[in-house]
């Protein structure tokens, strides 16, 4: 499995940095369980948080606040693991980080011929909706275009558009500016995690006609 | 060189100081992390936004929390500085998502595990830390002053961009491109890393 499409570095820097929100970090993370690549880039970046975290110039703290830190030690006990979190919720789905899969996830919900979603919702509020999306083998989506980002990651099957074949782990990035038509290649079901800003418009005289229908 | 090895000894001179809090929950080691550390998660916390009290109580729980969790610090996938920096950054999260709410204890809710993006099937092949330590040390000397700043405001909220866009006068998608091409640099200067 080789992947071919990544997210810009400024975003993988955004996840290590923890400025993205709550859904984009969720469609990152799932890139990233699946490319070594990107992960140690996110890594690396860590490291320069902690460089710039140590150049940062101090601020003074209160002066009794290591004192009041250290009235608090005794109470604080370490920690031999991170706690296990609760159960992992219904989902077929194994190409999704752990931390994704034990999120509630809405029913599976037809959309267009061939095409179904399912929400993950989230618990924390966030500007972008998250859900995973089926297409049948050989499905044309309809053309559409966003008004806002929508960062897509391949967790089973492949699509094609303009800008390329996307498989599995791939990850593909829209925004205002993108108005495309991605076709799922033929015998395979393709199943995505897509986070989606703003609103999605249907283009096409099929598209509008069902985009009162369609509230993603 | 020699002062580039004092910086390297310095910097794994904190490493050792959380190991003594793992194997005998040493105090001293913890006082000489607050003393350096805490007033930096200080400025971190108020450059992301917080108010001066409320980022005073998030340095405080962010060295609670590297006491907490001192037995799974693991040098060879982190450095001390970066280790505490996640700590740092997933209490910030939290914060935020809880919506400023007052302080109170230490919640390990914990954010951490949506960081936790290695359990892939495939085995990670990621350098020691130390080297990749090493590499972004030499890196960031490498970037002039400009990108330095760039690449150090990636790390904060969207808000801090557009507080520099309008101290430098420039538009945001300006401040964006100029992160976007640091950031490239970065990169190249990085290497391989896996």
């Amino acid at each position: 499995m080789s992947i071919e499409h990544h997210p810009d570095d400024s975003m993988l820097a955004a996840f290590a940095a923890g400025t993205l929100d709550h859904g984009q970090h969720i469609a990152i993370a799932t890139h990233l369980v699946s490319c070594p690549q990107c992960r140690a880039f996110m890594h690396a970046m860590e490291h320069v948080g902690g460089a710039v975290l140590s150049r940062l110039s101090p601020a003074p703290m209160s002066s009794n606040a290591l004192k009041q830190a250290e009235a608090r030690l005794n109470e604080t006990p370490l920690l031999a693991a991170i706690p296990a979190a609760a159960t992992v919720s219904g989902t077929e789905v194994s190409a999704l980080p752990e931390f994704v899969r034990r999120y509630r996830f809405g029913r599976w919900t037809w959309i267009a011929p061939s095409v179904h979603i399912r929400p993950i919702l989230l618990t924390q509020t966030s500007d972008t909706r998250v859900f995973l999306l089926k297409s049948g083998p050989g499905t044309k989506m309809l053309q559409h275009s966003h008004t806002g980002i929508e960062m897509t990651c391949v967790l089973t099957g492949a699509f094609s558009h303009d800008g390329g074949h996307y498989g599995p782990g791939d990850f593909d990035l829209g925004d205002e500016t993108v108005d495309h038509q991605p076709v799922v290649d033929a015998g395979l079901e393709c199943i995505c995690l897509v986070a989606m800003q703003g609103e999605l418009c249907l283009n096409g005289l099929i598209g509008r006609l069902m985009q009162p229908f369609v509230r993603l | 060189m020699s002062t580039e090895n004092e910086a390297a000894a310095a910097r794994a001179q904190w490493g050792r100081l959380i190991r003594s809090i793992a194997t005998h929950q040493d105090r001293s080691a913890f006082a000489a992390l607050f003393q350096h550390f805490a007033p930096r998660i200080k400025t971190f916390m108020q450059r992301s936004g917080s108010s001066e009290a409320r980022a005073e109580e998030l340095a405080q729980e962010t060295m609670l929390v590297v006491w907490r969790k001192a037995l799974l610090f693991d040098p060879a996938s982190a450095t001390a500085a970066a280790w505490v920096f996640t700590i740092a950054r997933n209490l910030r999260i939290d914060d935020y998502r809880r919506g400023h709410r007052g302080g109170g204890v230490v919640e390990i809710t914990d954010i951490a595990i949506e960081f936790q993006v290695d359990e892939s099937p495939q085995p990670d092949a990621r350098l020691a830390s130390s080297q990749t330590e090493a590499r972004v040390q030499t890196a960031l000397a490498a970037l002039s002053d400009e990108q330095k700043r760039v690449v150090e405001l990636s790390f904060f909220e969207e808000k801090a961009h557009a507080e520099i866009a309008t101290i430098l006068e420039i538009p945001l998608g300006t401040v964006k491109s100029r992160l976007r091409l640091a950031m490239g640099r970065l990169r190249n200067l990085l290497g391989e890393l896996s």
